[in-house]
């Protein structure tokens, strides 16, 4: 069985952004870069996959990005995928959803991977569309926002997340891709004898010239953070007034109290 | 000159940052004013379990192979969250470290991968003695050779880890004839062993979930193969391999102090006194450049020092100055961090009195900051007489 992960380096979520000087994206200068929340239950749900077939499965990592992301992929080597694919690409915060699923599928086109899984949607762009476009260019089955899984016999049973709470079930035969959710699973953290054996570990180059063939289908024409609102309202007088007061503004401009 | 991290160096700074935030840091409050001895050896055990105990520990015996550079950054990182943690987490890694480098293979092979395990929580140094500190020469605890093994009798104190240690690194007399530092031995005594008592707990100002005691030794008989490295060259062990300890003991400094600015300089960003952030005014802004000035001078005298050791060169001038300066820039952020926040620093609401707490002690344990000045200088002499 082959098993593909495909992660993204995203910055720290609590970092400072700032446009870029053309201010059609973030940045990069002085951020702290990780892997994407939602690609580490990506990589641990195939590393539990991994354990669960006795280590039958080898498990690729594959992440686009420049010469940064392989820190990303080398932690998921630690926590226990088998090899590293580094499709090397400068640019690639420029590229839209559609360029990035065409890199991944370009690569995974002839290599019969059985499953791929990848994160819901990354932190920093945030389209979901990578992990089903992907899926659709190979065609694969898919599931998205995963917070169940389970393998057997060839066939993934996916719990799914839907709106206001509610769950739903569905089966896929393999060759399938998932894109996992908060919940799926708690990733492990890398221990230091798996970080420094991760050394040793293949980490495949690819060129993106190599792959990537396609067009952008979209432009992002501006990064910008929100215009700043007006002060904030401040009440001020005998505190029983205060709450009616309060109440009634919740009540009429917020959902609090609906 | 390459100044940054290694990838596998970063991961394992990620790493040991994710833990302790999530897994130390809720929990360093309440240990610091409670007993918890339970959730405090749980965490060892987790981080026994990722590699911590043994960064610098070769992998036949279960240790990460990571190096000195790679200990130091964890090191930082574990204590900003809680130092009562990190400092058995460095004791630990020098016991394992100690034994590695002058142990036999059966005493490799039987304590470090219990150490690094986590099978024992901890490992204990016992040098300390009442009347010998700085001066570790002058101990009076005696091992007496008797069949084939030695008797032990004598008093050690202040000793980390000492109710929860599976083994101890214990200095004795072995030849009371020889000249001062010439008769001394060391030994590996296993916890449990009969006239190896735990004495007396320590009540201490600050690091309160990290136990220091007194540790007795009452006709304690212990076998031959307990003896490690040559016999009366105990004393040139505690010199000479003891001094990668204080790469260890800088870098928890170095964390406390950072914990201690980066609470506080996010505080002056908050708090407002005549209508505008203190962090506004020049007398919080000096503080706040002093100190990470500081900081960032220890941590750079850290580096140089872990990476000297680890490259294998002579290390331990560097090793000194690291420590005796990063352990007093901690100080001195922690006492510009509790200014910062005024009355609040002094209020246990808030962390920062916890970490000035915590810091006071990095001048004072693993060699005192006169004992790292002595060496310095008389590095630098040699090469001046």
């Amino acid at each position: 069985m082959k098993i593909l992960v495909c992660i993204k380096q995203v910055p720290d979520m609590e970092s400072r952004f700032k446009a870029n000087s053309q201010g059609v994206w973030f940045e990069e200068t002085d951020l702290a870069f990780r892997m994407n929340e939602y690609d580490e239950y990506a990589v641990e749900q195939a590393v539990q996959l991994k354990e669960q077939l006795g280590d039958a499965p080898e498990v690729t990592v594959l992440s686009i990005g420049p010469d940064r992301v392989v820190e990303a992929i080398k932690k998921a080597l630690a926590m226990g995928c088998d090899r590293g694919v580094h499709v090397q690409d400068p640019a690639a915060a420029t590229r839209d959803p559609w360029q990035i699923a065409s890199i991944i599928a370009s690569h995974a086109g002839d290599k019969g991977y059985d499953l791929i899984l990848t994160g819901m949607q990354s932190q920093d762009r945030g389209s979901a569309q990578v992990g089903v476009t992907v899926a659709e260019e190979l065609g694969y089955a898919c599931a998205t926002t995963l917070v169940g899984f389970a393998f057997s016999d060839g066939t993934v049973t996916a719990k799914r997340e839907l709106e206001g709470g509610i769950k739903g079930v569905v089966r896929l035969r393999t060759p399938a891709l998932v894109t996992c959710q908060l919940g799926l699973n708690v990733p492990r953290y890398p221990t230091l004898p798996n970080i420094m054996k991760a050394k040793k570990k293949e980490i495949q180059t690819i060129a993106v010239a190599e792959l990537l063939k396609e067009e952008p289908l979209a432009t992002t024409v501006s990064f910008h953070p929100p215009a700043r609102k007006g002060g904030g309202i401040v009440l001020e007088g005998d505190v029983g007034v205060l709450v009616d007061q309060l109440l009634g503004i919740l009540k009429d401009k917020t959902a609090v109290l609906r | 000159m390459y100044l940054e991290l290694t990838e596998e160096q970063r991961l394992i700074q990620e790493t040991a940052r994710e833990f302790a935030g999530a897994e130390l840091e809720p929990l360093a409050a309440r240990l610091d004013r409670e007993d918890d001895r339970e959730a405090f050896l749980g965490n060892l055990k987790k981080l026994a379990a990722l590699g911590f105990m043994g960064l610098n520990v070769k992998d036949a015996y279960g240790g990460a192979e990571a190096g000195v550079v790679a200990f130091s950054v964890a090191m930082t990182e574990i204590a900003r969250a809680c130092a009562a943690t990190a400092v058995t987490v460095s004791v630990n890694n020098m016991v394992c470290e100690v034994i590695q480098a002058v142990g036999s293979e059966a005493q490799k092979q039987a304590y470090i991968p219990r150490i690094c395990s986590g099978e024992y929580a901890a490992g204990s140094f016992a040098l300390t003695e009442t009347g010998a500190g700085s001066d570790p020469s002058g101990m009076t605890t005696r091992a007496v050779a008797d069949g084939d093994g030695f008797v032990l009798n004598g008093a050690k104190i202040f000793i980390t880890s000492a109710p929860y240690a599976g083994v101890f690194v214990v200095w004795a007399v072995t030849d009371p004839e020889a000249p001062k530092g010439k008769g001394i031995s060391c030994f590996l005594v296993e916890a449990g062993t009969p006239g190896l008592i735990i004495g007396k707990q320590e009540q201490k100002m600050g690091q309160h979930a990290s136990a220091t005691n007194e540790v007795l030794f009452d006709d304690c008989r212990i076998p031959g193969s307990a003896l490690m490295g040559k016999l009366n060259d105990g004393f040139r062990i505690a010199v000479a391999e003891l001094a990668g300890g204080r790469i260890g003991i800088g870098s928890l400094g170095l964390g406390v102090g950072l914990a201690a600015m980066d609470y506080a300089t996010r505080y002056a960003t908050e708090r407002a006194q005549f209508g505008q952030r203190i962090s506004n005014f020049q007398a919080i802004q000096w503080k706040i450049a002093d100190s990470y000035t500081e900081l960032e001078a220890a941590r750079l005298l850290l580096m140089n020092a872990a990476f000297r050791k680890e490259s294998g060169k002579p290390f331990a001038k560097e090793a000194s100055m690291a420590k005796l300066y990063a352990t007093e820039a901690a100080n001195r952020a922690c006492y510009n961090g509790l200014q910062m926040l005024g009355g609040y620093g002094y209020s246990q609401d808030f962390p920062v009195e916890r970490y000035a707490r915590d810091a006071r002690i990095t001048s004072i344990y693993e060699g005192t900051n006169e004992i790292q000045r002595v060496i310095i200088a008389r590095e630098i002499l040699r090469n001046f007489a």
